[in-house]
């Protein structure tokens, strides 16, 4: 199908109801891998997944409206605001394990939905811990220092010296899905830097792949229909089956998206230059 | 039925000792390496397989063969796990010989999985096909994704 006949498609889907819609964008950005819990049986989106970083473990807030614990006090504007400048409706900065960074380029239209979907789901009374992080980031200040360095809200712009497909996986890659928080190197202080862009990285004890167009080091001798079928499947080009935490990431995202939103994905990813992995 | 009574073969299989070769002096690392043949074979037949099953190759019947090939090789994953066999390049995690039942459940499912996809195969019916094939690769990844070590 051409680019033309998926917009077509999206936004038949668009017209018909918002919170389908949002239950799909919410898929696509991959909330609930971190908004779920590592447990047997966890209610979806309620929170209290721990999440270990260099900075210490962050604890997932629970998304369902609940007014207590979760988001049923937030409006419209205090949503859109947390993706798109990384604070809570108290104006509390958020750490970037929250990946702001990359949701700051959704559209208002496409938060909205997922706002929606989020609001219909049951609400769940779960209060989830307070984040155990190192001395220098224990505060939200140390937050707020982070972000004023290393933060700039910026919507996506469509380039229109591309087509419509590229437009499309370039919105998903870098700011829905959020592909390169794992997939991008950082230094230091846990900056994605733009120049090695999908270089890949290092998580804890796993390796992230390279998943540049780079020949040896990256993703370079995958076709389209390669990627496209990895992220439906997990299947890789020779056959092998990921047992990674990519494994998550194709369950509750990549999986659950039409096969044209996967293609738009392929289409961005053969687009990036080839780029050797960074040493260890 | 049929299913219980392979997984509790397979349990037993997998918690025995490396006896099961010993009559031809199969060495613990040899028995690490025929398991990584076996699965090397999977993955070619697999590999195969899913570029008929996303139309990118045309089945001309051929099909079938790589699908009784998956199907032969899941059969013969219960006896390639013994006790003792992980070692050398060996990427099982030990939770095979600390589960076995949940191990031998998992094979089961996937010998259920390739039959199903030998009867696709053989309706030559590309829904059917489709479907019965995702089927084997989630088997695979399940398995993968619990009992190996992480990529």
């Amino acid at each position: 199908m051409g680019a033309a006949a998926m917009m077509a498609a999206l936004s038949a889907f668009a017209a018909d109801d918002i919170v389908e819609r949002g239950r799909y964008l919410t898929y696509a950005g991959g909330c609930i891998s971190c908004h779920t819990e590592d447990v047997e049986d966890a209610i979806p989106l309620a929170g209290g997944r721990a999440m270990e970083t260099p900075f210490g473990t962050f604890y997932s807030p629970n998304l369902t409206p609940d007014m207590k614990s979760g988001i049923g006090g937030w409006s419209d504007d205090d949503f859109v605001d947390a993706f798109w400048e990384g604070v809570s409706p108290d104006g509390k900065h958020y750490f970037p394990a929250f990946p702001y960074t990359s949701y700051t380029g959704a559209s208002r239209d496409d938060l909205l939905a997922i706002k929606a979907y989020l609001f219909s789901l049951e609400p769940v009374p779960k209060e989830t811990a307070d984040h155990d992080l190192a001395w220098y980031m224990s505060s939200r200040i140390a937050a707020g220092a982070w972000k004023a360095v290393n933060f700039e809200p910026a919507r996506f712009e469509p380039d229109p010296s591309q087509d419509e497909q590229w437009n499309r996986g370039a919105y998903l890659v870098r700011h829905l899905g959020h592909c390169g928080e794992c997939h991008t190197p950082r230094n230091a202080i846990g900056v994605s830097q733009a120049d090695t862009e999908m270089a890949g990285s290092t998580f804890g004890e796993e390796k992230i792949p390279n998943i540049t167009t780079h020949r040896i080091d990256g993703i370079g001798r995958w076709s389209a229909s390669d990627i496209e079928y990895f992220l439906d499947i997990g299947m890789l080009p020779d056959g092998d089956f990921t047992g990674s935490s990519m494994v998550d990431v194709i369950e509750d995202n990549t999986s659950k998206l039409t096969r044209d939103d996967r293609l738009a994905i392929a289409s961005y990813l053969k687009s990036l230059p080839p780029r050797e992995s960074a040493e260890d | 039925m049929q299913r219980k009574f392979f997984s509790a073969i397979a349990a037993l299989t997998i918690s025995s000792t490396l006896s099961l070769y010993a009559f031809a002096d199969t060495t613990p690392e040899d028995a690490a390496d025929y398991r990584s043949a076996v699965m090397t074979s999977l993955r070619g037949h697999i590999g195969a397989a899913s570029m008929i099953a996303r139309g990118l190759v045309e089945n001309d019947g051929h099909l079938l063969g790589h699908a009784q090939g998956l199907a032969n090789g899941a059969n013969e994953l219960s006896r390639v796990f013994p006790k003792g066999s992980n070692v050398g390049e060996s990427e099982a995690l030990p939770l095979i010989w600390e589960e076995p039942e949940a191990f031998a459940e998992a094979i089961a499912n996937l010998q259920e999985a390739t039959a199903a996809f030998v009867t696709a195969a053989e309706s030559g019916d590309e829904e059917a096909i489709g479907a019965a094939f995702r089927n084997v690769g989630m088997s695979c990844r399940g398995c993968h994704d619990r009992f190996r070590v992480q990529q």
